[in-house]
């Protein structure tokens, strides 16, 4: 089992396998739907939170604006689903509307990316979020074609690909949670890799690197482009489970969530942000259905992370675990 | 996009003047609003987040006076010192507490605070829109008419007042020796500190000076709208955009700023109506791509 | 930063946990959960500033509900209900839709999210088959559109095409007699606005041929100041202006536009100003203005109606909203359903509710019924009203009620227009 130690492909593959297996088994254990669901949306929406986290994290670069790649995926996938394309390709069209997805929020990243990454500091979030409200505002306006404030009305249909129905619960929960752990582990490499490490220096100290002639900023180019391709993945999973696509996705209200994540889960762990995402989901559904006042318990519970904690959870629990 | 509708206007006189006097009051407002966050920025190095919820604050204080004394002019201004009270409060409780904290901290902290105000203010006041102060008799007058166009008596009176809080505000900063420490302080608090100067009452001052232009915005806006929770949350986006757009700190580009959007607001109605925000945001990206500073912020 | 020690820190966990369980939910009473409990799901707005919406419908329901429940319930069986907030985002009503299906196991899901969520909404129920009563959407497409309706839903609530036959007929009414030409609207840009604004200039077409649109303002819904929109109106100076504005939005527009005196030369009808807390928050009240009737006690003129407002506002110390009354229709429709079948099963239900005429304080058909149309499953001949507004209770005098047969023509027109026939 001393291979388990070793922190590289094969360990994490493993490791990612047996969450998938597990999980899979933990559905037939315990059939409760709502379960599921929040299973389902804490990985999603902690994929969202992890690629900001490339951001935040490991570039310390502040991103205010992250929803916009979330949303763009979102709606590549629902408008491809509800084209007439659909009709031709058959059981293609999920997995060609969730690469175009990735793909479309790629080269929107790149293109907001190569301006963004010039500027520091607050400057670079304030951009980000100028470009994130400029397409909301886009996407309000173009009603005809994104439905505007009501968002992608009417549904699409998910045609079965290689035996997989995503109509079907089961089916859904096993090929969400599968696509978001072999995601984790191919950013894990790359977190893991020289690549990786430029963005940690960059983070610390930006002039070290461009004086061992590395280039800052084809490296945060990259890494924005990463996370902006991880964010649209979330969001098609996120649109295939709602059918739908909705507006309040590109707000920058959306922008907050998984910040909040990273800072619920911590910002210094790779999984931080899914266990940040998990504390988020289980708060949403527990304070939702107790109570009227979400935004003050969320409220109250941020306040006590910020002041108290200093850390997200995982951070200060690993922490603690390696002062011993 | 009606092209056509903005030049028939510009070449109008009576259009002209009544849409630039109508974004005039438009950025005087806002103005009020965005010098507290530029100031409190400038000089603290925060960003906050919760502005939006003070100027709601300052609505709902100046609304509590208001059903106690039915006087106008004491409900604007004790609603507005109301709140600024709450920024001292605000500031050593909480604020003074991530001075040095990363700005992620610093935003979520504000964030939270937003989120918590906007649901007590509905149980303490109820969760439907409360009725405006209603404008002051002296107001309540027809509006008047200068080269054509069309301005409320009531409108010139806030113009009037913002115009006049800002030189206000321009001459306690460089005038006196209170701003010339705030200025001080923005650049080396720790030697300032060594001279004797307490920071910390200092810096709670700066704050509630900002709170307070929030709180009067709100109570202003207050006269002449519903007061409800969430009213604060388009005013942070416009002033943030106002503030990034001025020049983060400075008062003067915020009032240049204000302007810019006040009159893009006015005119971007009627050549765009269905697009006036995106107007906004495509201005705030330009700026920043072409002069990330500011218009008259100061280059790092 | 070492300030917080532990001792504090705990103090502010205690604090946060001790007010986050006062705030509970209006909820069903635990003692009445039972197994065989007929479940009703409500996925509603109840936080925020438009909590009202979701205050509002549960209050009408858990009036009925409880008189039901009081009377022995269906052979003894009670209406159990689950009301969730999904905060106005569409995402998270279909979570809560999709909670109450799989975990909860409503047997029936009654609708009372805005008009963005309530599309979610019905792509959830559509996959699932669970009957579903949308009780607050006035989006007309909702029902309209034959690609968006299924078997299983139906509208309660008003739409946005009747209202505005009924409101285009009577603006061309007064535009006759006072010889207004020129128009104007504001509406807020949504899809409520755009589709009021769409329907209302469409009908007044009709009408009144030849009525001239001088512009259109288009602010964003909850926008603070309407400065930018309330300039285009003084300086064109239309003889008319149409603003499906409502609430706080409403009492901002009004009191703004009072400082331009804006309504001295113009004519402003307002679908949704006689709302008792709107009249009640606007300062200086202009005489005649026109608004819908939305809901008021004083309209329909009847005692069914003045006994709902009564019971209403006995309960709960205050009005019932236009979001009540679609509620109460609903809740009453479902429960006549349930007596009638004697059974949750959607099918049977839906055929139930399917073409139902019942007598309701908001009929206005044969015997003051309202109708659930056969073909789009949508509610028809409920009050539709007109009038002016004065400054004190009952707030509108001179109400006319709209034609139901007009509009039910003018419907098919528009319909046929879009290819929805």
């Amino acid at each position: 089992m001393s291979f388990l130690y070793k922190d590289n492909f094969h360990r994490d593959a493993f490791l990612g396998l047996i969450v998938w297996f597990t999980l899979i088994v933990f559905y037939h254990i315990f059939p409760d739907p709502g379960i599921h669901d929040i299973i389902q949306k804490v990985f999603i929406l902690g994929l969202f939170a992890m690629s900001l986290n490339i951001l935040i994290g490991y570039l310390g670069l502040i991103a205010f604006g992250h929803a916009a790649f979330f949303a763009s995926g979102a709606y590549t996938l629902g408008l491809f689903l509800q084209s007439d394309y659909v009709l031709s390709l058959g059981g293609f069209s999920i997995p060609i509307a969730m690469t175009l997805a990735v793909l479309i929020s790629s080269i929107l990243a790149a293109l907001i990316g190569v301006i963004c990454i010039r500027l520091n500091d607050i400057y670079f979030s304030f951009l980000t979020l100028a470009f994130q409200m400029l397409i909301y505002s886009i996407i309000l306006a173009l009603v005809s074609i994104t439905g505007g404030d009501q968002g992608l009305m009417g549904g699409f249909p998910k045609p079965p690909f290689l035996g997989i129905d995503l109509g079907r619960p089961f089916d859904f929960y096993a090929f969400t949670i599968f696509i978001s752990v072999i995601t984790i582990v191919i950013l894990r490499q790359i977190i893991e890799s020289p690549f990786g490490y430029g963005l940690r220096m960059i983070r610390d100290n930006s002039e070290r690197p461009a004086a061992l002639g590395f280039s800052n900023q084809k490296h945060k180019l990259i890494a924005f482009i990463l996370a902006g391709s991880i964010a649209g993945l979330a969001g098609s999973l996120q649109a295939l489970l709602d059918v739908g696509a909705y507006a309040e996705w590109a707000y920058w209200s959306k922008s907050a969530e998984p910040l909040f994540m990273i800072l619920l889960g911590g910002m210094q762990s790779f999984l931080g942000p899914l266990m940040g995402a998990l504390i988020f989901e289980l708060l949403n559904d527990f304070v939702t259905a107790n109570t009227r006042y979400y935004g003050l318990v969320l409220g109250l519970v941020i306040l006590c992370f910020v002041l108290g904690l200093k850390k997200g959870l995982l951070d200060w629990l690993l922490f603690k675990f390696n002062r011993k | 996009m009606e092209i056509f509708a903005l030049f028939d206007c510009i070449i109008s006189p009576a259009c002209l003047l009544t849409q630039a006097a109508g974004g005039l009051k438009i950025g005087m407002l806002l103005f009020l609003v965005a010098s507290g966050l530029t100031l409190v920025f400038g000089v603290l190095g925060v960003i906050n987040f919760a502005h939006g919820a003070l100027y709601m604050l300052g609505a709902y204080f100046s609304w509590q006076v208001m059903s106690i004394t039915g006087h106008f002019g004491l409900s604007v201004i004790l609603g507005a010192l109301g709140v600024g009270i709450f920024g001292i409060l605000f500031e050593r409780i909480l604020i003074s507490r991530v001075y040095n904290a990363e700005l992620l901290v610093q935003i979520l902290l504000c964030y939270s605070v937003v989120l918590i105000l906007d649901d007590l203010v509905m149980i303490i006041w109820g969760d439907e829109f409360l009725s405006g102060l209603g404008v002051p008799e002296l107001f309540q007058v027809p509006p008047l008419f200068i080269f054509d166009a069309i301005i409320p008596p009531f409108h010139l009176a806030i113009i009037a007042m913002s115009f006049i809080v800002g030189l206000i505000l321009w001459f306690i900063m460089t005038k006196t020796r209170f701003g010339r420490l705030v200025r001080a302080a923005a650049i080396n608090p720790k030697m300032l500190e060594a001279l004797g100067v307490n920071i910390n009452l200092l810096r709670a001052g700066v704050f509630m000076l900002g709170s307070f232009l929030a709180g009067l915005g709100g109570a202003l806006a207050a006269s002449v709208g519903s007061v409800v929770s969430g009213m604060g949350s388009s005013i942070i986006i416009e002033s943030f955009i106002v503030t990034v757009i001025g020049g983060m700190g400075s008062i003067s580009g915020a009032f240049l700023a204000s302007l810019i959007i006040g009159m893009a607001r006015s005119f971007g109605a009627v050549a765009m109506p269905l697009f006036t925000d995106g107007l906004m945001f495509m201005i705030m990206v330009l700026v920043l791509i072409l002069r990330p500073q500011g218009l008259m912020g100061k280059k790092k | 930063m070492k300030k917080i020690n532990k001792y504090s820190r705990r103090a502010i966990l205690k604090t946060s946990a001790s007010s986050a369980s006062i705030f509970a939910l209006t909820g069903f009473p635990n003692i009445l959960k039972a197994e065989n409990n007929i479940k009703i799901g409500i996925p509603t707005i109840l936080s925020g500033r438009v909590a009202q919406l979701g205050i509002s419908v549960t209050n009408a329901i858990k009036m009925s509900v409880n008189n039901f429940n009081n009377a022995g319930g269906l052979d003894g069986r009670n209406i159990e209900l689950i009301v969730r907030d999904s905060r106005a985002k569409p995402d998270e009503a279909a979570r809560v839709c999709r909670d109450f299906i799989n975990s909860d196991k409503v047997d029936v899901i009654i609708n009372a999210e805005a008009s963005g969520a309530s599309f979610a909404v019905q792509e959830v129920v559509r996959e699932s088959g669970t009957l579903c009563l949308h009780s607050v959407s006035e989006t007309t497409s909702l029902t309209a559109n034959p690609s968006i309706r299924a078997w299983n839903t139906f509208r309660f609530s008003r739409q946005g095409i009747h209202d505005s036959v009924g409101s285009a007929k009577y603006a061309a009414k007064i535009a006759k007699e006072k010889g207004l030409k020129t128009w104007m609207s504001v509406n807020p840009d949504y899809a409520y606005g755009r589709d009021s604004d769409d329907t209302f200039f469409w009908a007044l077409e009709k009408f009144s041929p030849g009525a001239k649109v001088l512009g259109k303002g288009w602010p964003k819904i909850f926008q603070p100041d309407y400065t930018e929109v309330i300039t285009q109106i003084a300086r064109k100076k239309p003889d008319a202006v149409y603003t499906s504005l409502w609430g706080g939005d409403l009492v901002s527009f009004i009191d703004q536009a009072s400082l331009y005196g804006i309504f001295k030369n113009t004519e402003l009808f307002a679908i949704n100003l006689a709302d008792y807390t709107t009249m009640s928050a606007i300062k200086n009240l202009p005489e005649g203005l026109h608004s819908g009737t939305r809901y008021v006690a004083a309209w329909p003129n009847t005692q069914d109606n003045r006994n709902y407002d009564k019971s209403y506002t006995d309960l709960y110390e205050d009005h019932p909203t236009n979001w009540s009354w679609s509620a109460s229709v609903a809740i009453d429709f479902l429960i006549n359903a349930l007596k009638e079948t004697g059974s949750t099963d959607s099918k049977k239900l839906a055929e139930a509710i399917k073409g139902k005429t019942r007598k309701s304080f908001m009929g206005v058909g044969d015997n003051n019924s309202v109708s659930i149309r056969d073909r789009d499953q949508t509610i028809i001949d409920y009050s539709i009203g007109w009038g002016t507004t004065i400054s004190n209770e009952p707030y509108m005098t001179g109400i006319q009620a709209a034609d139901w047969d007009t509009i039910k023509e003018l419907e098919k027109i528009w319909l046929a227009d879009k290819n929805w026939l």
